[in-house]
């Protein structure tokens, strides 16, 4: 690295890294290094932790919580990923070609559930999908179809797809404002080329639009698999991972064993497993997801 | 009468499609603000039925009753020492990396790119052992130095970006001039830098308010409690008086809103492109 004029020697720099880094240590680094040793134990929260080494991981593969609330994470990928994905790039399509302030609007109306607090919107759809008086059930019941009217975030069929559905609601608009700004982007030219040589629509968005947005969709998909394993906020607002076991995911999981059931060793390595399942999909959605010229890092 | 070109009907009804899932969108908190301003009789005549007048008074029992006060002040009182906090530790230590040399200088960058990766409920056993073992649970300090460590990493990678975006020479002139180091981040680097610092502090705001985990684990006290974890808990006493929880949900929302509002390109733009990194 080339030195900066502002450069001088290391002792009179360590002033500008040192507040910050010693925070980080104490409040982030720490407890996560501490979070990966208590996970090799087994721990009540009071007595000594118990070092077990490996234990705790292997009872994890055979524990079927476990195992439910990762097939449930994995079901919710569908609703945090794929949908959020496909229906933001619809959008997006067709939002490209409404002018100035009218683009301006609908976006700024469809980004509005992502910056607000997924807990509280938890609460407010809880409310929604009341089965006795949210507007819901009321508004199905007016127009005729009381027979759908289901319990939806009490029912065990319903409830993953019901919090899912608020999930999709929530990373639309986002990934429609990524998509939007990938298409404008591109340079028009090549589409006009496609339609001078007669290519259809359907082809165009094939063979062009989509190969060339694949940064926007490496970007939607990341962030969108991150936020689906790191799904906590939502979920235990709307059903704590009830009913029985339906809408658990390992972020609750850990919660309940944890807080609830003083297992705090064994809560550590759901945790942890969490936390290596992030950098697993960070790793592999850098890795094969890259356009194909392999210009992008 | 001229037909009308079919490509023409494609585009408008398209351009209909839109709009309706754009309400649909908003309808949520469209209903959240209608039936903060009904009385329970109200809510019996369907949900998009209008009350007969505006009943406010459910905004003051929210406020008053539902403690919605306190959880507000608390709110503030813990977002705005994150917010200062850390755009003052991320100049700081995004200066240093920028421009500094200092000993493992890699790792450390290394390091804290992982902890904007790790989930905060991978550590929020050790973290609230740690709160406990320093008597700090049940304080403000328990949910302000956890979030300013949180933000750190990104704020320190975001003022470091753009400060090596910033002109060498306005900086070598200074230089010359003999300020100091110190004085050149503030009197220098600072100005140039004001619309990244505040697109940060938006940033942080947006985050801190919406900080669910670690006020639910580290604070069990109501009267540190802050907007979404009071919303939580005010949902499980008045779980049947719907006009006030919603009221409740609206004065969360509400500041959120105003920001997003004023700011909004802003917002967009810079949460796009952050994560577009």
């Amino acid at each position: 690295m080339k030195q900066s004029v502002l450069d001088a020697p290391v002792r009179k720099n360590l002033i500008f890294v040192l507040p910050g880094l010693l925070l980080y240590s104490a409040f982030v680094l720490g407890p996560i290094l501490a979070a990966i040793y208590l996970s090799f134990t087994e721990w009540n929260g009071i007595a000594r932790p118990d070092f077990i080494g490996f234990s705790n991981y292997l009872s994890l593969l055979t524990d079927s919580n476990f195992v439910t609330a990762l097939k449930n994470n994995a079901l919710l990928m569908v609703f945090y990923c794929l949908l959020p994905l496909f229906i933001g790039m619809a959008f997006a399509s067709i939002v490209r070609s409404l002018k100035g302030r009218e683009q301006m609007a609908i976006r700024t109306l469809l980004f509005m559930p992502y910056i607000m607090p997924s807990a509280v919107l938890g609460i407010v759809w809880h409310w929604l999908y009341n089965p006795a008086f949210g507007p819901i059930n009321q508004i199905l019941k007016s127009v005729g179809l009381g027979a759908i009217a289901l319990p939806w975030l009490g029912d065990f069929n319903f409830a993953l797809p019901s919090v899912g559905m608020v999930a999709t609601w929530y990373y639309c608009g986002f990934c429609m404002v990524i998509f939007l700004t990938g298409l404008q982007r591109l340079d028009p030219s090549i589409f006009e080329a496609a339609r001078a040589d007669g290519a259809g629509a359907a082809y165009t968005f094939r063979r062009i639009t989509l190969p060339l947005l694949l940064p926007e969709i490496r970007i939607v998909l990341l962030l969108t698999i991150i936020a689906s394993i790191k799904s906590f906020d939502l979920i235990f607002t709307m059903t704590r991972g009830g009913p029985a076991n339906s809408t658990l995911v390992p972020n609750i999981y850990m919660y309940q064993l944890g807080f609830q059931l003083n297992r705090y060793g064994y809560a550590a390595a759901v945790a942890i497993v969490g936390a290596i399942l992030i950098f697993t999909v960070n790793y592999i959605v850098h890795r094969f997801v890259r356009p194909a010229d392999g210009g992008s890092r | 009468m001229a037909a009308i070109a079919p490509d023409a009907i494609k585009r408008q009804s398209f351009r209909l499609v839109m709009w309706l899932f754009t309400l649909l969108t908003i309808v949520p908190f469209a209903l959240l603000l209608l039936t903060s301003l009904k009385s329970k009789q109200d809510l019996f005549r369907g949900a998009f039925a209008l009350p007969a007048y505006p009943h406010f008074e459910n905004y003051v029992s929210a406020w008053v009753d539902g403690h919605f006060g306190t959880y507000f002040w608390n709110s503030i009182i813990v977002v705005v020492p994150v917010v200062t906090c850390s755009i003052v530790l991320g100049l700081l230590t995004g200066f240093a990396f920028a421009f500094l040399s200092f000993p493992f200088k890699r790792s450390i960058f290394v390091i804290l790119t992982i902890g904007m990766m790790v989930p905060t409920e991978a550590f929020i056993i050790p973290l609230y052992y740690e709160m406990r073992y320093l008597g700090l649970l049940n304080s403000y300090a328990a949910m302000i130095l956890p979030q300013i460590a949180m933000s750190l990493p990104f704020a320190t990678l975001f003022m470091a970006a753009t400060m090596q975006q910033l002109p060498k020479d306005v900086m070598e002139a200074a230089l010359l001039d003999g300020a100091s180091r110190g004085l050149i981040l503030r009197r220098v680097i600072v100005p140039l830098l004001k619309p990244a610092i505040s697109s940060l502090g938006l940033f942080l705001f947006i985050w801190t308010w919406n900080e669910f985990l670690i006020p639910l684990i580290l604070v069990n006290d109501d009267a540190f409690r802050t907007m979404p974890l009071g919303m939580l808990f005010f949902q499980g006493r008045y779980t049947v008086n719907t006009p006030v929880l919603t009221a409740g949900a609206v004065l969360v929302i509400a500041p959120i809103i105003v920001v997003y509002l004023i700011f909004q390109r802003k917002f967009i733009e810079g949460l796009t492109a952050g994560a577009s990194k």
